[in-house]
């Protein structure tokens, strides 16, 4: 119980941390730094997946709100992200996982399935970000580049977070 | 009993992220100029895909009954020709047909999208200047007038159809009686009015309608529909309801029909109106 109250607190310190860093942290036309995958990634496996996608969906309403940005942005974004978040999970984690709900980790899974399952996220959401923010007036050079920048950065941001939030207790 | 089960999450999963993502995207478009464009260009293009589909599908369950009306139309044509034979005396080769008729030159195309159910519709033909269409022609069937072209592109041309608010054509009852203006009447799909018959005259219900010839754009004695009951104006016209013998919701063959001396009488008008 303690658990589940520290990581609804997690959860939302993160969700400021990524209002803040829409608001006050500018790096520069290439590249769009976001937490929002790694944050849905990282909710419980025993969510239904209709919950998940109503609390990517709501999250991420509250960052366009609470940001400087289109409203809906984001939410368009994660939302694809909480909808494929268990097919993943089973993917990388193997079907178990998800029917017996256990937590994934560094530790019990491994660095490296762990960041394909960060990667996998966060390409998700930053494509269809990318895309939807340049509304096709950008050539798709500039898509691409900003998509490898982007995905760099926000998996750099989203190991120690993940650590953070997914522990071997939950 | 689990199998459909996860058939039915999985169903439910797909129709929230559906509608989610449809929410997510009417926030954006209501909030960003450019994804507003950005999202009404991809409506516009899923529509046009859907709608030529539904369009391709309904063509072809409608081929018998196309089929059907084409080999009446061939066996009228035939019968007149035949007529025609009897009459003259003489035979005519197939290449020896004039591309020109009576002052008027005749294409035929297909219509590829037909909008049926707005007060301003249109049609799409899928001839073009590169086939010799050229704008102000008429669109016509065997059975009545269709449209006007109003724009040709290299290898399509945009018509408005007669089912549009604001066009008007000369019209006849009888092929010598009475002439007025004939108009789609915006309420049924086959129903017109013919207005400005001089109140001296009787129309009777069921007389035949046919272009004047006065417009320069249809030819005259085109058959247009038979005529209903008529209603005194500001006593001094009568209007007339009209049945139209055009089916716009089957059209998929239709000529286009220019008259060759158009620019010739522009021109004598333009001279006028100096």
């Amino acid at each position: 119980m303690k658990t589940e109250k520290n990581f609804t607190l997690m959860y939302l310190m993160a969700v400021t941390a990524q209002i803040l860093i829409c608001n006050f942290i500018n790096v520069g036309t290439y590249v769009s730094v976001s937490i929002l995958p790694v944050l849905v990634l990282c909710l419980p496996l025993n969510i239904p997946v209709m919950l998940l996608m109503f609390i990517a969906a709501i999250t991420g309403l509250a960052v366009d709100w609470l940001a400087e940005g289109i409203v809906g942005l984001n939410m368009l974004a994660a939302v694809p992200v909480a909808f494929i978040r268990n097919f993943t999970v089973s993917l990388l984690f193997g079907k178990d996982k998800t029917d017996r709900a256990e937590g994934i980790s560094i530790r019990k899974n491994g660095f490296l399935r762990v960041s394909a399952a960060i990667i996998i996220c966060q390409s998700v959401f930053s494509a269809i970000y990318i895309i939807a923010d340049g509304a096709g007036t950008v050539p798709f050079l500039f898509i691409l580049i900003k998509f490898a920048i982007s995905l760099c950065c926000s998996y750099v941001l989203s190991i120690p977070l993940f650590n953070m939030l997914a522990s071997d207790e939950k | 009993m689990s199998g459909k089960r996860n058939i039915f999450r999985i169903c439910v999963n797909a129709a929230v992220f559906i509608l989610l993502e449809v929410a997510a995207l009417v926030m954006l478009s209501h909030n960003g100029q450019m994804q507003n464009i950005w999202i009404s260009k991809g409506i516009h293009a899923f529509h046009a895909f859907f709608w030529g589909g539904a369009e391709n599908i309904r063509d072809y369950f409608s081929l018998k009954k196309q089929n059907a009306a084409l080999a009446e139309e061939n066996f009228r044509l035939s019968q007149t020709i035949r007529a025609y034979r009897e009459l003259t005396g003489r035979e005519m080769d197939g290449d020896s047909i004039p591309e020109t008729t009576g002052g008027y030159r005749y294409i035929h195309a297909d219509a590829v999208k037909i909008s049926n159910n707005r007060m301003h519709n249109y049609l799409i033909l899928d001839k073009g200047s590169e086939d010799g269409v050229e704008e102000l022609s008429g669109v016509i069937t065997s059975n009545g007038i269709v449209g006007i072209i109003d724009a040709v592109g290299k290898r399509y041309s945009y018509a408005r159809s007669f089912k549009n608010s604001g066009m008007v054509v000369s019209a006849r009852i009888g092929k010598e009686g009475p002439t007025g203006e004939i108009m789609w009447d915006g309420i049924s799909s086959n129903g017109a009015v013919l207005r400005e018959i001089p109140h001296h005259i009787a129309v009777q219900p069921g007389d035949t309608v046919y272009t004047s010839g006065f417009s320069s754009i249809f030819p005259p004695d085109i058959p247009l529909g038979v005529t209903g009951e008529s209603t005194v104006v500001n006593g001094s016209t009568f209007n007339v309801k009209v049945t139209l013998f055009t089916d716009f919701s089957s059209i998929r063959y239709v000529t286009i029909v220019h008259n060759t001396d158009n620019g010739e009488i522009k021109e004598l008008e333009g001279r006028d109106e100096d």
